[in-house]
Formats: structure tokens, sequence, C-alpha cells
């Protein structure tokens, strides 16, 4: 046990610090929160991807009796000016304005707003509400006329491709080969928690009750699209019904919702559908790769080159651009990769869990399994032979990499040498049966971040801190801290997040919240401690080099054993409460980087952006899959992933969070495609009935195991694992079905009809 | 009332129906008044007297109208179960049934489960102990439809449970522990 450690510090599982009030129904979610006489809001969205509103008759809708008003882009009067491009250095999930103009640029585009007494009225009202359209033929990105590509190097700001060596002449030169390519789909978050925000209006300021990823990214957004100063905003989000990248950015419903309220002089709540939800936030890209991978006849890679093309939105490239992990992958000494943007009429797709990852670690790891078979060799054998201390870009040091760690105790724990390499060999009755395997990465983004962290006479503490939680177990991961930091137990500890009123923490996305977050929280305690220690002189630990004295089990701590209770020794250095306010930098961040969290704008770091070095969690995927040989039906009989994801702050949390990508990827694999009208680029199964996400029926057999592992790179050790769990299921499950059945399943998801 | 349809992927059309709706206007019936009818409903053991628009779900009538926000709405069309409540002790989502048709009967919401001294239902007290949850959302449906899984004799065994419980979705995908939460809670309850 590491010292300081009371059990209820770094490394141990207490039951979640929340979970109390989300079993009673006590935890309040943005809707949930109340406020007084609300007019509500439901929203019209566009039944065309691209042309003109016309014309909108609002003579049915007005008749109905409780309508209180209908914003649409014919009465706005330039109340919501442009918020930016979060990727060019704004806040929005896309740069359209919200109601601007009459032009559709995507299906469900929200065309107007309907203001009314009651949920009913206002939905009654709006399905009466007449828009007419002049439509135009759309584009709805991959076979279909009039999308625009774009070379990702011209169109995205600091993206680069990869070039090492000559990755074409090494390939046509090697012998053995393989060349590929992989396609994966439209997805949609569909958090459980719809979209929804409240607005209310007090004396000029504003305050927003919305479930957001990011409380002072919302703020500084909203305040810059009103013309506010930022400090008149204030953002709500005390729990998240979960999010998986679909809260981080700004959407275009937050400030209407504040226009009408202020309009109205009234609170204005919406809750919109689920299947607006499809179309009003963001989604994962559609990519199309193409992978070739060369190697000498012992396996080690001579050649890699990774293509691949996105769709976007007309006026924003948000890039995909997995191709920055996968060229860092394996060792290879000659790379080439190259990232196209398609421009369609589509709304800007965005982060969804593992984003760049999740596609195209499917290529990358499908290719191996596809080499492995032509070189006849096992494919964790090859990833031995690839693995590598340094990435293969420019060559800086990973700062720990369990890769292999990781694929031998999954393959042990897994039953791997069971397997019979031949493809269809292994049979169950009438249901052909596969193993596969996969490697996964996510790399390790920190963020700078700010904290509050009080200590009251009484012994307690108290932690503020903006960031979220998401179901991640932030309140919990964070009291954790601060309870190892201040060395008391966990019930002493009180968090407070979710506010934009509380000092800024970075978005919750990219796994850096743990990481991030801890570390300007341990910060804060160690000064805390200091200046306890500091006071120490007078008391029983009198003679004591304060640099040596630990708070631990209630009390101030020297080595040889004595001890001052914490209240006492606190006493002697305040009379009151002590206060510290922290802020921290990460390693490799830039000075610019607190600057940038305070305005609200995301500046992650670190992973595989280093200047010096790389870091990343590293682990590996087994599965079983099971596939009927007359019905071809496919079911995941059992899944097993092991992970090395550094310092693990709560083993229980972690496990769910690694649970839960693992089933994300069976839902990836298996179910989860938006299927398209793509002659009129238009979404047609927008409703978790057929959008399917796994159920509990869905779910087998599932192991997580945990690997530890010790990474010096930064004071805390910390690695984030939320979106490690995803990452390499798809492939590991279309690995499994080509040893189960000899077919080689190239496009995501893998149905009945693609073994047919 | 009849249970809630536990195979949501029976479920296919809703989301067209509502799609489809602003099309259908010329067919519509000129707007009317619906006024407010009181009804008293029956709730976690007390009578909650509500005027309500006749068109209000009982799922909204708990969460908009009586402050009981623990329901929670994920679709408002059957299709996910964060809106499960007891109904006689039997489980319905509450987005498909009108608060009207609730009258006269015993609901039970994730906020009546706790004992007057805070003491936490077995079924809660499992979900915590097995961390059968994630973000939370889903969880106030997940706990009222295991207590209705386990009355009605569907949490016989783990593929059981898996299948009765798959009318209630989780994103987060919680779905192991919620199985093993609910293995453990059922002898606690039956022993209660
Ligand atoms: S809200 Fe009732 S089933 Fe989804
Ligand atoms: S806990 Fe998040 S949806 Fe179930």
């Amino acid at each position: 046990m590491p010292e300081g450690m009371i059990g209820q510090g770094i490394g141990a599982s207490p039951v979640r610090v929340d979970g109390r009030a989300k079993v009673t129904g006590a935890a309040h979610y943005a809707s949930d929160m109340a406020v007084p006489n609300p007019a509500w809001a439901f929203l019209v969205t566009s039944a065309i991807a691209r042309g003109r509103v016309t014309a909108i008759d609002e003579t049915e809708a007005r008749r109905v009796p409780g309508v209180l008003d209908i914003l649409h882009h014919g009465n706005m009067r330039g109340e919501v000016q442009e918020a930016g491009f979060f990727a060019g250095g704004g806040y929005a999930g896309s740069s359209l304005r919200p109601l601007e103009d009459d032009r559709v640029h995507h299906d469900g585009e929200i065309v107007a707003v309907v203001l009314a007494e009651s949920y009913e009225t206002a939905r009654e009202a709006a399905y009466r509400l007449q828009v007419r359209y002049a439509e135009e033929q759309p584009s709805a990105g991959f076979d279909t006329e009039g999308a625009e590509a774009r070379d990702a190097k011209d169109a995205v700001q600091g993206h680069e491709d990869a070039e090492v060596g000559d990755a074409d002449a090494a390939f046509a030169a090697a012998p053995v080969k393989i060349e590929a390519a992989y396609e994966t789909p439209t997805q949609h978050h569909n958090p459980i928690e719809l979209f929804t925000t409240t607005a209310s209006w007090e004396n000029g300021r504003l305050t927003i009750l919305e479930g957001s990823q990011y409380v002072h990214g919302l703020r500084n957004g909203v305040a810059k699209q009103l013309g506010l100063d930022p400090s008149l905003v204030r953002v709500e989000s005390p729990f998240i019904g979960g999010a998986f990248g679909s809260r981080g950015s700004l959407t275009q419903r937050t400030a209407l919702i504040a226009v009408a309220a202020r309009r109205l002089n009234r609170p204005v709540k919406l809750v919109a559908t689920r299947d607006q939800g499809f179309t009003i936030a963001t989604y994962r890209a559609e990519t199309r790769q193409r992978v070739k991978l060369a190697a000498n006849p012992d396996g080690t890679l001579v050649a890699f080159v990774h293509e691949g093309t996105e769709v976007s939105s007309r006026p924003d490239p948000y890039k995909v651009a997995g191709t920055q992990t996968t060229a860092r992958m394996y060792a290879c000494p000659n790379i080439r990769t190259k990232v196209t943007i398609l421009h369609a009429d589509r709304n800007t797709p965005g982060f969804m869990r593992s984003p760049p990852e999740v596609p195209y670690m499917f290529g990358l790891e499908s290719a191996m399994d596809e080499l492995a078979h032509a070189l006849g060799m096992d494919p964790i054998e090859l990833r031995r032979v690839n693995d590598s201390t340094h990435e293969s870009v420019k060559g800086l040091p990973w700062t720990s990499r369990g890769l292999m760690r990781c694929f031998d105790a999954g393959a042990e724990a897994f039953g791997w040498k069971d397997r019979t390499p031949q493809p269809r060999s292994m049979r169950d009755g009438d249901w052909l049966v596969g193993y596969g395997c996969a490697s996964t990465i996510y790399p390790t983004h920190l963020g700078a971040a700010t904290a509050r962290v009080t200590l009251t006479p009484d012994g307690r503490a108290r932690v503020q801190t903006a960031a979220h939680e998401i179901g991640t177990g932030t309140y919990t991961v964070v009291a954790q801290a601060a309870a190892e930091g201040l060395g008391l137990p966990l019930e002493k500890v009180l968090v407070e997040m979710g506010s934009s009123e509380l000092p800024p923490s970075p978005v919750s996305g990219g796994s850096n919240v743990t990481a991030s977050v801890c570390a300007v929280v341990m910060k804060a305690c160690e000064e805390i401690r200091a200046r306890i220690a500091a006071a120490a002189g007078q008391g029983p630990l009198q003679g004591r080099d304060p640099a040596t004295l630990r708070l631990a089990e209630g009390s101030l701590r020297a080595p040889d054993g004595a001890a001052e209770p914490l209240t006492e020794a606190m006493a002697r250095a305040s009379n009151g409460a002590i206060e510290v306010y922290a802020e921290n930098i990460p390693h490799g961040l830039p000075e610019g980087a607190l600057k940038s969290l305070y305005q609200g704008k995301p500046a992650l770091g670190a992973g595989l952006e280093g200047k010096d070095r790389v870091m990343a969690a590293f682990g590996a995927e087994f599965v079983e899959v099971r596939v009927h040989s007359r019905t071809a039906e496919t079911r995941v009989a059992r899944i097993l992933g092991a992970f090395a994801a550094g310092r693990i702050v709560n083993p229980r949390t972690a496990r769910s969070q690694l649970m839960g990508g693992l089933i994300w990827g069976i839902g990836s694999a298996l179910h989860e495609a938006t299927e398209m009208d793509r002659k009129r680029a238009r979404y047609v199964n927008d409703n978790i009935a057929e959008y399917l996400i796994p159920v509990n029926a869905d779910v087998p057999k599932l192991d997580v195991l945990v690997l530890e592992e010790e990474d010096k790179a930064t004071p805390l050790g910390i690695k984030g694992l939320g979106e490690l769990g995803n990452v390499g299921t798809n492939a590991a499950i279309a690995n499994a079905v080509f040893h189960a059945t000899g077919k080689r399943i190239r496009t995501l998801p893998i149905r009945i009809e693609s073994l047919l | 009332m009849t249970p809630p349809p536990l195979g949501r992927r029976g479920l296919f059309g809703a989301g067209a129906a509502m799609a489809a709706l602003p099309d259908a206007i010329a067919a519509q019936p000129a707007p009317q008044e619906h006024p407010a009818m009181t009804h008293t409903l029956r709730i976690n053991g007390r009578a909650h007297p509500v005027a309500l628009d006749p068109r209000v779900t009982l799922l909204d009538a708990l969460r908009e109208h009586l402050a009981l926000t623990g329901a929670k709405k994920g679709c408002d069309q059957g299709q996910c179960g964060a809106c499960t409540v007891l109904l006689d002790g039997r489980r319905v989502l509450a987005c498909l049934t009108l608060a009207a048709a609730a009258e006269g009967h015993e609901i039970t919401t994730i906020e009546g489960l706790a004992g007057p001294d805070g003491a936490l239902h077995p079924m809660q007290q499992a979900f915590l102990d097995h961390d059968a949850y994630q973000c939370g959302y889903c969880t106030p449906g997940q706990i009222m439809s295991a207590i209705g899984c386990v009355q009605e004799g569907h949490a016989e065994s783990p593929e059981d449970i898996r299948e009765y419980m798959s009318g209630n979705l989780c994103r987060c995908a919680a779905y192991p522990n919620i199985v093993a939460a609910i293995e453990a809670a059922k002898p606690q309850m039956q022993k209660a």
C-alpha cells in the first residue's frame, strides 16, 4: 500500500460517492431541475437536406390555444452571433448560425422553435406549423454526386499526414503483403438522456441548465453568441445522462432557447425528441479507408500505407484522422498516411467515444490479422515482432507501453492456445466458432486544470472544480484524490462540480479528466499540507523537518511515528479554514493552456502530440464469436480485454468504464449504423428501436483484466481509460468472424447479410 | 394493464410515424382547447390530486406536474425503459401510459422505494454494491424494472434476467453489473 493511503484514497474501490443519489432518483439531471412557470419549446426541423425554406405559414400553429411565439429565420433579429467552429478556435460543433437565413444545410436542421404554455401544446403547434421548401439535390457524401473532396492537410488547421521512408516503393518490393479497403458507418452517440436545455434570465443574467461535457465552453460560447460578458452566463450541469462526445461542444439549440426566454421574459424549457437528437448534435463520421501492409517472411513490417476519406459538412472540416495513431502503432521503417475530407450536405460530425481510433484502428487491426494469415503466423506473434519502444513517425519514446504484456495476460486468461489457426476449423454443432484478437490503444491526453480546495477547522474538505460527471465516476475519483492528499476519510470530502461558477476544468473528453483533475487537486492538497506542516514547530512535532510531515489518517504525521490530530495541527496554521486555489499545466502543454481553459476552449495536449515523448494506454482484446452455419446469425459468446493504463485511481469505476467500452465495441461491430436515404441525404432509423444499441441480452460473458503499470512520466502516473475499451473491439470481432467463417468482412457493422 | 413490451425490436415504426406527422397537417382537425381535468393519482402511498391536459402522459405528470423527476425520459416512445414505474406492482412504461389511465392504480416510483428512515430497498443497495450504473440516467428505470422482473418470476437465471431486462437500455452498458445486482437482490427481496 503506498504511503499515506488509508483505504479510500487513490487506488481504492469505494462505492461511488454519488451512488446513493443515482439509485434513489435524487441525482438531478438538467431537465430534472425545476424552474418557476416555464414556457415549453418544441423544435421544428428541416424535412430536406439541402435547399431553402420558401415559406413558413404560422396560421394553423398560432390557432392552437396556448401558443406564445414561434421563432424562425424570418423573425430573428440578429440576436445570435457566430460562435465559431471549435476546431478553428471557436466553441461550436458547427459554424452555422442558428436560424440565420432561409438556407437548409442538412437533414433535420432547426428551422423553427415553437413556444407554448405546455409541452403538449408546443408539440401540437409544431406539427401544425407549415414549412415549405425549395429542395435542391443534396449530396450524402460517398456514392453520391456533388460532394467535394479536399486534402485534410489543406482543409484542417494543423493536420499533418505522415511520410517516413518510401512506403510505396517498399510495399512494391516486399515479399508478403496485403492491400484492402475498409468502411465504417455513420453512428450516433444516443446517450439515454435526451438533449435538453432550460434557460432563464434575471436582471440581465442568463442561467442555462443543460447536460454538458464542458460548462466553461458552453458559458463562453453562448456569451459570444449573445454578445454578453461571460460572467453574466451561468451553466449548471451537475449530472449528465451519458455524453460520449455528444455534449462536448456548443450546439445550435442553446442560444435559441436563451433568446426565446429573453423574448418571453420567462424561463423556457426544451426537451428535444429522440429523432431530433440525431440531427441537432454531432455524430461519428463515416469513413472509407485503404490499407497497404507489407512484411518480411519473419513478420517484421516493411511498409504501411493508410489512407482515409471522411464525410463532413459543407462548411466545416471535422477530421477523424486516426492515422495519427495507426502510423505510430508498430515499428515500421516506411509509412505514408493521407486523410481526405469529403464535404457533403450533412451536419458537421464530431467526437464520439474514441473518435480517431475506433474507425482507423478497425482498418489497421483488421489488416494486421489479414497479414498474419498471409504470413501463416499467429496474430499475437505478428504484434510481438513489431512491438516498439519508440513511435515510428518521429522516433519519440513511449513513456511506457504495456501492449505485449496485455496480449500475454489476455491470451492466457482467454485460452488463446485452444485456437486452431485454420479458418472454419472450430465448430460446436451448427455453430461455427471463431477466436479473434486485436490491439487497443488510447493516447493519454492531458489538459490544464484548476481547483479550489478548502479545509475547514472541523477537519472536512470541500473540492470545487468545474469537472463533469458523465458516468465515469468523476465525483468519486476527485474525492479520492483529496482524501489521499489530505489524509481524510472519503465521507469528510465534499466535491462540487458541473457548474461554470467553479474554477475551470477541462472538457470531459479524450479520457483526460481523471489525470488532469486529480493532478491539480493533489497540488492544492500539497499546498495545504505544506502550510500546516510549516506551522507544526510549536506542537508535538517540534523539531521535525516540515518537508517530511505527511497528512494521513486524520493526523499530521512524522516519519518517526509522532503525530498530531489534523484539527489541532491545522489550528496552528490558521484561525479558520485553509483555502487553496491551484492551477496545473501538464508537461508538454503550452503556457497559454490556462488562458484557453478560462476562455472555454478545449486545449488538450500530451498523448501523441508530445515534443519529447509519447504517452498512451494499451490493451489487447479477445473475442469468441459464434456464427450459425445456416442462418449466419452472429453472436459474441465471450469477450475479454486486458489493459495497461498506468495507475488506476478507482479499480471499480475503471472496470465499469472498460466494460462499457467493450460493449460499445460489440454494438459498433455487429449492430450500430445510422442508415441514410442516400438520394435525399436523410436518416432513416432515427430512433433507438431501429438504431440498434446493445441490450442486456446482447452481452455475453465479459472479462476485464487491468494490469499494474507504473509510468513515471507524470507525477501521478495516471492514463485515461474511458475510451480505451472500444478501440480494438471492431477488429477483434471481425477477425473472429474471419476465423469462424473464412470470410473477411471489411465493412461495419457485420450483419447477417454481410455473411450470406 | 398489460406488462410492457419487452422486445424493443418489435417496435419498428414508432419513430417513422412521428417524423411523418408534420406532413399530415392537411388531414388534421382544427385545433381545440384541452381543458384540464382533475385526477387523483396514488403515488408511493399518497394521493396527489392534479389538474392535467388529457394528453399528459404519466411520465410528464410525474416529472413536470408533481416534481417526481426520478423516472426519466429517454425516448418518449416506448423504446428505452428509462421511464419504467410500477403500476399495481407491475412494470409499465410511463411514457406510453396516459396519466388519466393511471387513476385508480397504485403507482410506485424510484422515490418510493427507500424506507422512511432512508434505508435503501435491497435492489437499490445491490445496484450500489455492484456498480450497476455509470451515468445513472437509466438507473431508476432499471431498478423499477428489476424489481418487476424479480416479482414476475423472470429472474431465475442470468440468461432469464438478461432477456427480461432487455427492454431497459443502458448506453453506458452497465449490463453485466445489472445482472449481478439483480441476482444479489433477489434473495434479499424474498426474505423481506
Ligand atoms: S421514455 Fe419511456 S420508454 Fe423511453
Ligand atoms: S448508466 Fe448511463 S445509461 Fe445506464
